[in-house]
């Protein structure tokens, strides 16, 4: 297995505990897309931000890849905190496969540390809209019961 | 991948489980049903509180009054008996709920969650259980458990994905349903429920709309299928003698996208001349009383049939619905009927016996125009939908509870050349629900909404990235009114529609006028695709 690989093995690991005891065994091991999206959507996205982290941090690449994992744990159920800690994750998988993190990998987890709270802040703003949204709608069908027309 | 699977944890995990303290997050739980609604329809402990309050108000006799009602439901139900004592925790149904997949809580578990009751079953209503206490898997029933029992009861959209896959055949939504139950008898209800089942009592649809406002919107909506086809297009109103009563989820005429659905509906059933009448009373297929208690759904859905035979139809049509479906099917006929008085259903148009409603004299309106188009009755061109991808959502109730799960294909193939189904283990039996059914549906819980329907805005984010879909067809008014909030979250860019807009856009109206635009007003895309033989792969 290469450093990246070890690296994200870990960083995964990290991830999945995050989520309650007893589900890191079906969300890390059930590979099916459809039968396992919470897993599938953190394999497959946290490795996309690792080969980034460690190539060339495209945008086009990192910021669907941060929005799907960030998307999901804005809905989970966890603090802000909790939501995107699994960025700093990184730097401790980083430590326990290489036993140093480098200067510049450092300052890119830090930018995805606050790309990822600029997202969740965005994910939980667009919940706030889409609450607001049905709110309005039912106000419309409330007026239409009134007798205006739909 | 199956030996992996085999290695899953899937037992319910140990030691956490039987706390039963549960955190009401708001925008993630239901809202408390309002006094007004349960003192209008006589239920028990109206009051003012809400899940997040420390002090419940519950009645003083709360236990009393909850083992009472699971010792009579246990004598009457012989299902709910024996799926508390059967269940032997394979954890098949383990990873099947979508509401588990997308919040990862082990308490969402199909069998976690029958558990939650299954232990109260055991402390109280068996042998072990009364004398070894927790070692037998009992638990005291405490507030904390109700608590915990409106948290988890209220998170299961009884949609039935797990019962699929349990060896048994546990239905773990009718434990839901008793869950539902036995919470109503002690004042613990959701206002998203409890509204619509009080205004349905009072007016028969669940806004509360009176028979004038039924008329009028009806009547918009004719007078709109007039101004795109330029033909007289009437929709009857309480006409006594019409040979079928139809009756629609009353969504479909106050709500969008569902306004489309019942443009679809009256332009076909103009072009094919059906003799029928809607009901002014019978304003309402949906029933939420379903989602609350067996009375309730009883009360709510004896209109239908008090209706038909006041009318004097010979058979009832009905539309496009999820749960309207599952009470039709499975317990109008027990509740309300028999409905000696109705005639087998007969099309008059094709002569097919429709032999499945021979008992409830009640026909899906996909079976209608499935056999219509069947025997060649309607003239379509499908090009008329090319600006849409389509993909089709099964609905929970009408694929679980009814089986129906080739109609809407097969319309959907004739009224459109772009279609593609999602992945295999995300459709059909194994549909993955809105994660707004059974009365979830509202604004306050919609980070539940928006956990339980990950896993089905997944398979549509697959299809839409794989084949560029962009409509998602459903025959459900939940899903219709919940899951554009879903895409928009999830998949934006993909809309929802119904099966029988797809059929008013395609449909060719004797007389009609040329059509520039489909029924939300939007231009059609008619040469953008090649004129025939030229269908798209079906399958993704």
């Amino acid at each position: 297995m290469s450093a990246e690989q070890a690296i994200l093995q870990r960083w995964i690991e990290r991830t999945l505990k995050s989520y309650p005891d007893g589900m890191a065994g079906f969300l890390g091991e059930e590979r099916d897309p459809f039968r396992n999206p919470v897993g599938h959507t953190l394999r497959e996205n946290l490795t996309t931000l690792l080969q980034e982290l460690m190539g060339t941090m495209d945008q086009k690449r990192v910021a669907p890849a941060l929005d799907a994992l960030v998307r999901m744990r804005a809905v989970q159920n966890f603090s802000p905190a909790e939501a995107v800690r699994f960025v700093f994750g990184l730097r401790q998988a980083v430590f326990e496969v290489s036993g140093a993190v480098p200067d510049s990998l450092a300052t890119r987890i830090d930018e995805l540390a606050l790309m990822a709270f600029d997202q969740y802040m965005s994910c939980r703003e667009q919940i706030f809209e889409l609450r607001a949204k049905e709110i309005r709608r039912r106000a419309q069908y409330a007026a239409f019961e009134e007798g205006e027309e739909p | 991948m199956q030996e992996k699977l085999i290695q899953i944890e899937q037992e319910p995990p140990r030691g956490d489980w039987r706390d039963p303290h549960v955190e009401f997050h708001k925008g993630a739980m239901c809202y408390s049903a309002a006094a007004k609604n349960l003192t209008y329809l006589g239920l028990p402990n109206p009051r003012t509180w809400q899940p997040t309050d420390s002090n419940w108000k519950l009645p003083p006799d709360w236990k009393k009054i909850i083992l009472a009602g699971m010792k009579e439901r246990l004598k009457k139900y012989r299902s709910f008996r024996l799926f508390m004592d059967i269940c032997v925790r394979c954890g098949a149904c383990a990873d099947k709920c979508q509401f588990y997949l997308g919040s990862a809580d082990p308490k969402n578990m199909p069998v976690a969650r029958a558990e939650l009751m299954r232990s109260i079953y055991r402390r109280y209503f068996t042998l072990t259980g009364r004398i070894f206490g927790s070692l037998a898997g009992g638990r005291e029933l405490t507030e904390d458990v109700i608590k915990e029992w409106y948290s988890y009861y209220y998170q299961c959209t009884e949609c039935r994905r797990c019962s699929v896959y349990c060896p048994y055949g546990i239905d773990t939504a009718e434990i839901t349903m008793m869950g539902r139950e036995l919470l109503t008898l002690i004042g613990c209800n959701i206002n998203w429920v409890m509204e619509p089942v009080a205004n349905c009592y009072r007016t028969g649809n669940h806004l509360g709309i009176q028979p004038h406002g039924f008329k009028d919107s009806i009547d918009f909506a004719a007078n709109e299928a007039s101004e795109i086809t330029g033909l007289k297009i009437e929709a009857p109103i309480n006409r006594k003698g019409a040979e079928v009563l139809f009756v629609m989820p009353s969504a479909d005429y106050f709500a969008t996208p569902h306004y489309y659905t019942l443009l679809g509906y009256l332009m076909l059933f103009h072009q094919i001349g059906l003799d029928y009448t809607v009901s002014a009373y019978a304003s309402e297929g949906g029933n939420f009383g379903f989602f609350a208690s067996h009375e309730l759904m009883k009360r709510l859905n004896a209109k239908i049939y008090d209706e038909a035979k006041r009318l004097g139809v010979k058979w009832i049509l009905g539309g496009e619905c999820g749960h309207m479906w599952r009470v039709l099917h499975q317990y109008m006929d027990t509740m309300n009927g028999p409905a000696d008085f109705l005639e087998v259903p007969v099309s008059p148009f094709t002569g097919t016996v429709f032999e499945n409603a021979r008992s409830t004299k009640m026909v899906h309106i996909c079976e209608f125009t499935a056999d219509l188009i069947h025997h060649g009755k309607l003239k379509l061109d499908p090009s008329r939908n090319d600006h849409w991808r389509v993909t089709y959502h099964d609905s929970c109730n009408p694929a679980r509870g009814m089986g129906l799960l080739e109609e809407p294909r097969y319309i959907l193939h004739q009224v459109s050349r772009r279609f593609h189904e999602m992945p295999e283990n995300t459709i059909r039996e194994q549909t993955f629900c809105c994660g707004s059914g059974a009365g979830l549906g509202t604004d306050e819980n919609l980070e539940v909404r928006l956990r339980g329907g990950f896993p089905r805005a997944n398979a549509v984010r697959y299809v839409k990235q794989k084949h560029g879909v962009n409509l998602l067809t459903c025959i459900c008014a939940i899903d219709k009114a919940t899951l554009p909030t879903l895409l928009e979250y999830w998949v934006p860019g993909v809309e929802v529609g119904g099966v029988h807009e797809l059929v008013g856009n395609a449909l060719v109206m004797t007389g009609e006028k040329e059509r520039t635009t489909d029924l939300r007003g939007e231009p059609l895309a008619s040469a953008a695709l090649p004129a025939s033989g030229e269908m798209e792969a079906v399958h993704a």
